[in-house]
């Protein structure tokens, strides 16, 4: 998505109200409770509520819908076109994915460019998605893939890369396997499964005790379950390894318990486009 | 943690100055762009020099300077390849066109393969139909090594190539250096087979070829067939030790031919293959070779 | 990165060698290539290092410059990474065309620097929600000859070992108005802990063509990175604990794999990390009137 470089965004002079309310007061409690039981109720390798749905966007080649707890995705794909500003013939096709907050999404307003954070989750996001696609049927063009976070309330970006392979298939793009990905966090020894936001803040602020040094981080696992292959791992914070170890092994489980809903829902949108085509017929 | 398992880091004060310089003999004139080369009139402008509005000749590269009975010329040290007919030449195919191959030879420009230049499989009189001209993806593909003679230049500079003896043709397996054109010496033979088991082509053009396939596969087919089988670890180690020994050898602008190259392999024994990539000893086996081949001369 | 063309065979002599444990310069999977490294080569710096690993050649600077704290962190300092993809390095890198490759090392290196384990920023900080100090480092990439993350990181942890900011020694609000001083005597200066900064350790893995099993080769020369179709970049840590992994590449590797390579790189991250202090620490000894060398030589 070409976007205009030349323009030079003024300096942010508004600050969300947050910051002048009671920092101390708000974040002193939080931590130990959550590290016991979980604010919305749920076990610490419990997954969210997963709803998705294809279709909404009637315009796009492909398009998908997903609700991960509060977390809203909208993810579109279009018709494969020519690689711009390219002159070497390239085998392989090409994905570009964007990954975009919408201005309201976050508890932070986010302006309407892309900011770093969103562009490294593009990458991400088309890191997790290239192993899947297969890109030989599409030589010389590319695929455009844009996904739009309508509310963040964790795990923004594994919903955002479950969506866009659930709209890539939609699209009828060929593809070796299904996405699913799944965030985990760690703060101290304790493991969390797909994160709200409150978890992602705690998971990457370093616990107070430097030393020994605890664990602190986040980690975003991308997989094609049905090849048991791992198309993107991503990590940041300060994590031993056999902490990652441990996580490596529950996100494989994790992505594979998921892989039922996404496939379940191919299936239903195939059967309504089946139907549709059988009454048209009569 | 033993010691050999340490990654070492080097200092800056530490670095080695590979360039040898043969103090006996010391630095030829050189030249810099623009410097007055000559004011009389009755020499001949030759290459990489020019005649300025006062009729006096200056230079137009920074080099030495070449004189051969009337004709000037400056001889820069780094150019790239100007071909000459006859030359061998090692070169990558870059791009396919109509009829024919794009190659890149480190010359100024691209050189083309002629699809009519190759031997097809089906013998010398075979003549090129359409389908060739749709297949030749088949034969030679972006990225191919191969080796070739120069037919013709083109006014332009650009050249021709041909593959029509048995000898040229594509490359398997093996590694490819590209080093200076000027350190390869004009030789009758180019292509090397030596004794120790690996085959070496110094192209014109200063891309030299390390060829690990011992067992050479008959031509008889257009030489288009790929060895890809695996190679055994002995002769691996060749390559490697060669490769290693080659660039010594450049980085410390020693001409190439077999005889320097050999006498650096068998100087360079004592260094494991990867210890050769320090610069100590790069330079340590280049140092004896220049010795060595001096004595030669001597 | 650069592209570089390989025919059908050359390829596979590169990957039957990377199988073999021995590959075409000699070395074996887990050994680096020589790497030279030199600090306090830029004066107009607070903190410079030009390392070269091979051919790759890596500068960096670091300025420190005092700038207002984020509203939500008020007691932090900030720390920016910019990579600079130069056309020196090769003619792709004109105009934009660097500018995914540049994204791509900064935003690694901002992640393997997040933790706090890493730095504390905290310790950046000059006057809470007034002043702080913010740590620019700008990467320039001279040449390329593979392995950039690797070098670019060490460079950066050779860059700022080598940092020296101005010791502050005034801080007060006055009427609301910060009013700092720094010391005027340039050798009155405070030097980063560089302790627990991390290494990028890039793994080659998954050489397509021919499926070979779970090798991956460290220090990849730009011809082995055409031959992987992706490579972990890890970040490790001096005491072996990992800060960021990143996928690059367009392949996918098994769950197996992928613990077993976090374990190499986390061995050789912590050799890595020896390494560069060994040499940093040699340098510092040889004391203040050491000889620059710089680009000569």
């Amino acid at each position: 998505m070409p976007f205009d470089q030349k323009r030079i965004n003024g300096p942010e002079v508004s600050v969300p109200y947050s910051v002048y309310t009671d920092v101390n007061k708000s974040k002193s409690s939080k931590p130990k409770k959550s590290l016991h039981k979980r604010v919305d109720g749920r076990e610490h390798k419990d997954l969210r509520k997963i709803f998705v749905k294809t279709g909404v966007i009637s315009q796009a080649k492909g398009s998908a819908y997903i609700e991960v707890g509060i977390t809203k995705v909208v993810c579109s794909v279009f018709d494969p076109r020519e690689i711009p500003n390219k002159n070497e013939y390239s085998l392989q096709g090409e994905l570009f994915c964007e990954f975009k907050y919408a201005p309201f999404a976050c508890a932070k307003r986010r302006i309407h460019q892309q900011d770093a954070e969103e562009k490294e989750f593009s990458l991400v996001m088309q890191r997790s998605l290239e192993p899947a696609v297969c890109r030989q049927e599409f030589p010389n063009f590319q695929v455009d893939v844009y996904a739009l976070v309508l509310d963040n309330g964790g795990s923004s970006l594994a919903a955002a890369i479950m969506c866009a392979s659930l709209a890539l298939a939609d699209a009828s793009v060929p593809m070796f396997g299904l996405v699913t990905a799944v965030s985990a966090g760690f703060y101290k020894d304790t493991m969390f499964l797909d994160l709200t936001v409150e978890e992602e803040v705690l998971c990457n602020s370093a616990p107070a005790k430097p030393n020994p040094p605890n664990n602190h981080g986040l980690i975003m696992q991308a997989a094609l379950p049905q090849h048991d292959q791992i198309s993107e791992f991503f990590l940041v914070g300060s994590i031993n390894i056999d902490c990652i170890k441990q996580a490596i092994e529950t996100l494989t489980v994790a992505n594979k318990n998921i892989c039922p809903v996404v496939q379940q829902c191919l299936v239903k949108t195939v059967l309504r486009a089946l139907k549709r085509k059988e009454q048209e017929k009569n | 943690m033993n010691d050999e398992d340490m990654i070492r880091v080097r200092l800056a004060v530490h670095r080695t100055n590979t360039n040898l310089s043969n103090g006996d003999h010391g630095m030829p004139r050189y030249y810099t762009p623009g410097e007055e080369v000559c004011s009389q009139p009755d020499f001949m402008r030759g290459h990489g020099t020019y005649m300025d509005d006062n009729d006096t000749l200056r230079a137009s590269v920074a080099g030495v300077l070449e004189k051969v009975n009337k004709l000037i010329s400056v001889k820069p040290l780094k150019a790239r390849y100007q071909g000459e007919i006859g030359d061998v030449i090692v070169g990558r195919i870059t791009e396919l066109q109509q009829k024919r191959w794009k190659v890149d030879t480190n010359s100024k420009l691209d050189s083309a393969l002629l699809l009519s230049s190759v031997n097809l499989p089906g013998g010398e009189l075979r003549r090129r139909s359409a389908e060739d001209e749709q297949t030749m993806r088949r034969y030679l593909q972006e990225g191919d090594l191969i080796c070739a003679e120069v037919q013709n230049v083109f006014a332009d500079g650009s050249l021709s190539l041909h593959t029509r003896v048995l000898k040229y043709g594509k490359l398997s397996q093996g590694i490819l250096l590209k080093v200076p054109p000027s350190l390869i010496k004009r030789k009758k033979v180019h292509f090397h087979n030596l004794l120790i088991g690996a085959n070496l082509i110094l192209g014109n053009n200063g891309y030299v070829w390390i060829g690990a396939s011992i067992h050479n596969t008959d031509r008889t087919e257009g030489g288009f067939a790929q060895d890809l089988s695996r190679i055994p670890q002995q002769d691996r180690e060749m390559c490697a030790r060669l490769r290693n020994c080659i660039l010594a050898l450049a980085r410390s602008n020693i001409l190439l031919t077999d005889t320097s190259v050999i006498y650096a392999y068998d100087e360079s024994t004592k260094y494991s293959a990867n210890e050769l990539l320090q610069p100590e000893a790069a330079l340590d086996v280049a140092l004896l070779t220049q010795q060595r081949l001096g004595e030669r001369i001597d | 990165m650069a592209n570089t063309l390989l025919s059908l065979a050359e390829k596979t002599f590169i990957v039957h060698g990377v199988d073999d444990n021995y590959r075409t310069d000699g070395r074996n999977r887990s050994e680096y290539r020589p790497m030279e490294v030199e600090t306090k080569v830029l004066p107009h710096t607070s903190g410079s290092a030009r390392l070269r690993l091979a051919n790759t050649d890596i500068l960096v600077g670091v300025k420190a410059e005092v700038d207002t704290p984020y509203p939500d962190n008020p007691n932090e300092g900030k720390l920016e990474f910019f990579v600079d993809c130069s056309a020196n390095a090769t003619p792709a890198f004109e105009g934009k065309g660097g500018d995914n490759l540049g994204t791509e090392i900064s935003n690694t290196l901002t992640l393997a620097y997040q933790s706090s384990h890493v730095l504390d920023l905290t310790t950046l900080c000059i006057l809470p929600q007034q002043k702080c100090w913010k740590l620019y480092v700008d990467v320039l990439i001279l040449q390329c000859d593979g392995n950039l993350f690797d070098a670019v990181a060490l460079a950066v942890k050779a860059a700022l070992y080598s940092a020296q900011i101005p010791k502050v020694t005034t801080a007060t609000l006055d009427g609301g108005k910060a009013d700092i001083q720094l010391s005027d005597d340039p050798f009155d200066c405070v030097k980063l802990d560089v302790g627990s900064f991390p290494v990028l350790v890039t793994l080659c893995k998954n050489f397509t063509f021919i499926q070979i099993g779970e090798n991956c080769v460290v220090d990849p020369t730009s011809e082995e990175e055409e031959c992987s179709a992706a490579s972990i970049v890890v970040a490790v840590m001096p005491n072996g604990r990992i800060t960021s992994v990143v996928k690059t590449g367009y392949g996918s590797l098994q769950p197996s794999t992928l613990v077993k390579t976090l374990e190499l790189a986390k061995d050789i991250g912590i050799k890595l990390n020896a390494g560069i202090m060994n040499a940093l620490k040699e340098e510092d000894e040889l004391g203040s009137q050491r000889e620059i060398f710089g680009f000569l030589k």
